[in-house]
């Protein structure tokens, strides 16, 4: 097989992975497994990405999720005390509506995909699209990339605000205590963790 | 040919977030259906600019604007899940039903 | 990955052996783990003996590592209380495969990589992010308590070391004015990365030791946790994760010995040979620094990590980039 029909196949194989991880991510009943399958879906969109030239932003995109995936599990396994799925997991409401839109969702996007008659213009193979987006972010005016980093910085100082219990001020775990087993009591230092807190999840410092 | 096959594949990544992000209850499963749409988006973007955009630059920006849109909704999306955990012991929806504090 | 972004670094000749073919890509990839791998065992024999000023028997500093293997691959393995099997035996698969994608995108000597890729150096930080993946997995998957808290420390630890790293890999490419391994390897022709900018190799180095979990750095499998994540492997599934994260430090040496200090470049010898005995003095550094240096407390790293190494590798970023220009 030559090159671009491997490249082909490829794609349809990673295309269909990326299907399957997504729907199994709201199919499994552990947390950290659901965390992982989304991670799976985003790894085979990238490699997708990779196939399809845009090689930087396939690679950057693996390279983000894989933390933000890490962070989703252990914050999934911290809030609901649920570490190796042990628990079946399946907390779903108005699931007759939320299958009616995505099914419409996909009827619809998928109706405009097939049926909208796109022009045929490949990328060129000789191009080199990494060198090129880096022009046009930090080309003349410089708009997305300080549009994004301007809205990044606002968003960790919001993120930190709102989290930190002490706003951004002083240190994050200062004055910090675990909440309380009990869910009615106040949270507060005097809250100890209970033996079944402090063993599996609970990460106190 | 390939370019509706991506586009149909990133139509069903879309249909599943956004199954995920109305049936979910958890406040963090939410987020993975949000996330997998913002998916589906980015697939449709960069399969459109490869085979049908001709690879002009600009194209690539969308897909930088989707991933920033990504980081912005999982950073404050983490944020505000801490900031209800601390004060209402709650990571589902239904357990805030009200939203005086 | 390796579609067509593969390049012959300096046009060698059609009849020379095409390292991008599958067979000569994995058995070069795969040599240069196993041989990394038992390197890394016997500097480690080594440095303990010297540290404790006991004398060195060259029996057991060659065979030493074979007999431990042949010991752990015939000891009857355990099992814990519903452990989540499939992802128990993808982590070490998940570590040792981006131990070997970083070490492909390397070249070795001069026209001698598996895959010199466009984007190198971002496919190597894509491939330790998931390394990270691959250890809270193999923590969380036995469903036990030491091997989670391990887990949760290497991902501590990997968020800190993340940025400094991807940061002073930006940096060494600047001078190259490319993110494939192969030209950043020949933009060091005269002057290596390590002198032109000092601050690189340490910052690597302590991140690398970091994504390797060894040494100072041994959050995730410490001691000090009953073994942490492979506190309850035993047996094969011991001898495989200890394999896995060797294979880590082994695509850290390789990457940095590119990176950092001038790949192949060097006077009389070849340049593979040069590239060799680069890896194994970064191998040695990084093992002999685990013998000298205790372990340091989490909390106090992630502080440091986030405000010392960070700014620093900022300086490295801004310090090339103004010497670029």
């Amino acid at each position: 097989m030559s090159r671009p029909e491997l490249a082909g196949v490829a794609m349809w194989i990673l295309g269909g992975s990326s299907v399957v991880a997504a729907w199994r991510v709201f199919r499994t009943d552990s947390m950290v497994r659901a965390a992982y399958w989304l991670l799976a879906s985003f790894v085979a969109v990238g490699m997708v990405m990779v196939l399809l030239q845009a090689r930087f932003l396939g690679l950057v995109l693996v390279l983000m999720m894989a933390g933000e995936m890490t962070i989703m599990a252990a914050f999934m396994v911290m809030f609901m005390m649920n570490p190796a799925g042990l628990n079946p997991m399946s907390m779903v409401h108005q699931h007759t509506t939320a299958k009616v839109a995505g099914v419409v969702a996909f009827a619809g996007l998928a109706f405009v995909g097939v049926a909208a008659d796109f022009p045929d213009r490949p990328v060129d193979a000789a191009s080199e699209p990494t060198a090129e987006l880096g022009e046009e972010l930090l080309g003349d005016s410089m708009l997305i990339f300080e549009t994004a980093g301007v809205t990044l910085l606002a968003t960790m100082i919001g993120a930190i605000a709102i989290a930190g219990k002490r706003g951004r001020f002083g240190n994050a775990q200062e004055g910090s205590a675990p909440p309380p087993v009990d869910p009615d009591a106040p949270a507060g230092p005097d809250a100890r963790p209970s033996p079944m807190h402090g063993g599996h999840g609970g990460m106190h410092h | 040919m390939e370019l509706q096959l991506l586009l149909v594949v990133s139509a069903a990544l879309f249909g599943i977030g956004v199954y995920g992000a109305l049936s979910q209850q958890t406040f963090v499963m939410i987020m993975m259906g949000i996330e997998l749409m913002l998916n589906g988006a980015m697939l449709a973007a960069v399969a459109l600019w490869a085979m049908s955009g001709a690879g002009a630059p600009k194209g690539q920006l969308l897909t930088v604007i989707v991933m920033t849109v990504m980081a912005v909704e999982a950073a404050l999306g983490f944020a505000l899940v801490i900031g209800i955990f601390r004060t209402r012991q709650a990571d589902m929806t239904e357990m805030l039903e009200q939203l005086k504090g | 990955m390796a579609t067509d972004a593969d390049r012959d670094v300096d046009g060698i000749d059609e009849d020379a052996v095409s390292w991008s073919d599958p067979l000569p890509a994995v058995l070069l990839v795969g040599a240069v783990l196993v041989a990394g791998a038992y390197a890394t065992s016997v500097l480690d024999t080594a440095a303990a003996h010297l540290v404790a000023g006991r004398r060195l028997r060259l029996g057991e500093l060659v065979l030493g590592p074979w007999r431990e293997a042949a010991l752990l691959a015939h000891m009857r393995r355990s099992t814990t209380e519903r452990p989540d099997v499939q992802t128990w035996a993808l982590a070490p698969a998940l570590l040792a495969g981006m131990a070997a994608v970083a070490v492909a995108t390397v070249p070795l000597a001069p026209g001698v990589a598996v895959a010199d890729v466009a984007d190198g150096i971002v496919l190597f930080g894509a491939a330790m992010a998931l390394v990270m993946v691959g250890v809270y997995l193999h923590g969380w998957s036995s469903n036990s308590v030491f091997p989670l808290v391990g887990g949760y420390r290497f991902v501590a630890l990997a968020l800190s070391y993340e940025m400094p790293l991807a940061l002073v890999l930006i940096a060494a490419a600047l001078p190259a004015e490319s993110l494939s391994v192969g030209a950043i390897v020949e933009s060091q022709q005269g002057l290596w990365n390590v002198v032109r900018q000092p601050l690189g190799l340490p910052l690597f180095l302590v991140a690398g030791m970091g994504l390797a979990s060894w040494g100072p750095l041994g959050m995730s499998d410490g001691t000090d946790l009953a073994g942490g994540t492979s506190a309850e492997s035993s047996g094969g599934a011991r001898l495989v994760w200890a394999l896995a994260r060797r294979f880590v430090l082994v695509a850290v040496a390789v990457t940095g010995a590119a990176v950092f200090l001038g790949g192949w470049h060097g006077p009389v010898l070849a340049g593979g040979l040069w590239m060799a005995l680069k890896t194994l003095v970064l191998l040695a550094v990084l093992v002999g620094v685990g013998h000298r240096v205790a372990r340091i407390r989490l909390e106090r790293f992630v502080v440091v990590a986030w405000a010392v190494l960070i700014p620093l590798a900022l300086i490295d970023v801004f310090v090339s980039g103004a010497l670029v220009l």
